[in-house]
């Protein structure tokens, strides 16, 4: 049998400051506080970009197999909330493309850090990691804001939301 | 575990003249004394938020990087990491460590500092490493500088943003550093084409930066066949710091194999640093010899001598865990004494296994971090 297989990223994208003196660089951006708007062709387009800039018409041409094919390279799924997205890949160029994401500095102007949480081989795995990456920022949010537990806030009525979101990615 | 052993630190504004750079030659340093280095909240600052970046990305291990241009004048020098890390927030399962970087050029190639008077000074530094720039200095770094003693320099940094690596690396010097222990390291930031904080006064733009970078260090992974790679920060903005496993999927695309890869920035820093204590111990021995005197035959071994194996056997010990037959006289002090050196490493261990906060714990149980703490330390215990 020939399967083409895939890989699927998770990548995060962390809104940074570049270091001005005296202030307090957004590492930990609020929720929802993204003044920018971005969003999956932005990603896309950014990507394609870094991966000319450092590889080349012919890298560009191996990870993007075909611009409308089913099996190219394409932003599947992104939450402007929490600036997390899942790529999905062929199997055999996802390094090249995964290194693309790394040296991927700034999308539409704004610099991010690129943070490659998950790397699996079905869509499944990765809907269950970006399930739980989205708990754990949460998590790490209501303890940094010593939220008391079972006190029910606007994060739970996001993790429904996002966690349906999702779910519903289809392959 | 994942390591980043080389996090610049600012230039502080306070002294005349930033820390960082320019030669310690100049006049106005003879003013300055150890006492004097003092850090403005607005630097404290923003250390502290690279380091949660850091943390946040999946870093625990620190090493704070101070450069010294050409060489080290015992009489100006200042370590000016002591003061720093005084003044920082206290982070519970993490490790800072200090390191020193001289930047060699052709004055070096006379001397640098680095000679047996000036141990004391080297002494508060836990790594030291050296940055080349010309061939002779690079064989005198290969040669000289890694045999064990207080002043081996563990780590060999290559300025990778330089237009044409300036030296062929010749394989015979990197052999030999190899096998003294030494490691070349490769600082991803050059790949993304910002400034590390010393190369040797490459001041282009960032596309050639970046082409040099993956030229030089595509051929130090060639010469060194993957074998004592370490990659390391080296990024002086916070927009380029990237995830450990990020950059370990950086480094396959120069054809490392992926498993070698992900040893470039855990289990080779870990050793390294390791192995960097030893400067601490003469030759690189790290166990006491015991003379043992077999019961039944009393008054001739009493002149058993103590046998003490070669330094790089001693090196080799600490660095291959597997190693099949210590000297079997050697094997109980060795507990007992490594788990005193290695005691510095354990607490910094258990504070992280056990004091990770809650927050965190969801976070470690998706990366396998927690795992390969977990199998480090039962190597350690098992195989002491």
């Amino acid at each position: 049998m020939v399967r083409f297989k895939n890989r699927w990223i998770l990548v995060e994208f962390i809104p940074c400051v570049s270091s001005p003196p005296g202030n307090i660089s957004s590492t930990a951006a609020g929720l929802g506080a993204s003044d920018v708007e971005t969003n999956s062709k932005q990603i896309w387009s950014s990507l394609k970009q870094s991966i000319i800039t450092h590889f080349g018409d012919t890298g560009w041409g191996a990870v993007g197999a075909s611009l409308t094919g089913a099996f190219a390279e394409f932003v599947k799924y992104y939450s402007p909330r929490t600036n997390v997205c899942i790529i999905r890949v062929a199997r055999d160029q996802h390094n090249i493309a995964w290194a693309g994401v790394t040296l991927l500095s700034s999308i539409e102007g704004r610099r991010y850090i690129p943070n490659v949480v998950h790397v699996s081989g079905t869509i499944k795995q990765a809907q269950i990691a970006a399930i739980r990456h989205n708990r754990t920022v949460v998590a790490r949010y209501r303890a940094l804001a010593k939220i008391p537990v079972g006190y029910q806030d606007s994060y739970e009525q996001f993790l429904e939301i996002s966690a349906q979101e999702i779910e519903a990615l289809q392959d | 575990m994942f390591f980043d052993l080389s996090v610049p630190v600012p230039p502080i504004s306070s002294r005349p003249g930033p820390s960082q750079g320019p030669s310690k030659k100049g006049k106005e340093k003879q003013q300055a004394n150890a006492a004097s280095v003092v850090y403005t909240p607005a630097q404290i600052s923003a250390i502290e938020n690279r380091l949660d970046l850091l943390v946040h990305l999946g870093y625990t291990v620190f090493a704070f990087n101070q450069s010294v241009q050409r060489k080290v004048d015992p009489k100006n020098h200042v370590n000016v990491l002591d003061p720093l890390l005084a003044q920082l927030r206290k982070r519970e399962g993490v490790a800072l460590l200090k390191r020193l970087t001289i930047v060699l050029d052709e004055e070096s190639e006379k001397g640098f500092g680095l000679t047996n008077q000036n141990t004391a000074l080297f002494a508060s530094y836990d790594l030291l490493a050296l940055l080349p720039t010309t061939l002779g200095t690079f064989s005198q770094a290969c040669l000289t500088h890694t045999q064990p003693s207080p002043l081996t320099t563990h780590i060999i940094a290559l300025p990778l943003t330089l237009p044409r690596l300036p030296f062929h690396l010749k394989h015979t010097l990197v052999r030999t550093a190899l096998k003294n222990g030494a490691v070349f390291e490769i600082a991803y930031a050059g790949a993304l084409g910002s400034e590390s904080d010393v190369s040797g006064g490459s001041g282009e733009g960032s596309a050639s930066a970046r082409r040099n970078w993956w030229a030089a260090a595509r051929e130090v992974v060639r010469v060194t066949k993957g074998k004592g790679i370490l990659v390391s920060g080296g990024v002086v903005n916070d927009a380029d710091l990237r995830a450990p496993r990020d950059v370990a999927n950086l480094i396959t695309v120069l054809g490392l194999a992926q498993n070698i890869a992900h040893d470039a920035s855990t289990k080779v820093p870990q050793s390294l640093i390791l192995r960097a204590q030893t400067r601490r111990t003469y030759r690189a021995v790290l166990s006491e010899p015991k003379v043992v005197i077999p019961g039944a035959v009393v008054p001739e071994s009493a002149s058993q001598p103590p046998t003490l194996p070669p330094p790089t056997i001693d090196a080799n010990i600490l660095s291959d865990p597997t190693m099949s037959t210590p000297p079997a006289t050697i094997s109980q002090p060795q507990q007992s004494d490594a788990s005193e050196v290695g005691g510095k490493k354990r607490t910094r261990d258990e504070s992280q296994g056990a004091g990770a906060p809650l927050n965190k714990a969801a976070a470690d149980d998706e990366k396998d971090g927690s795992g390969r703490k977990r199998k480090k330390k039962k190597l350690k215990e098992g195989n002491f």
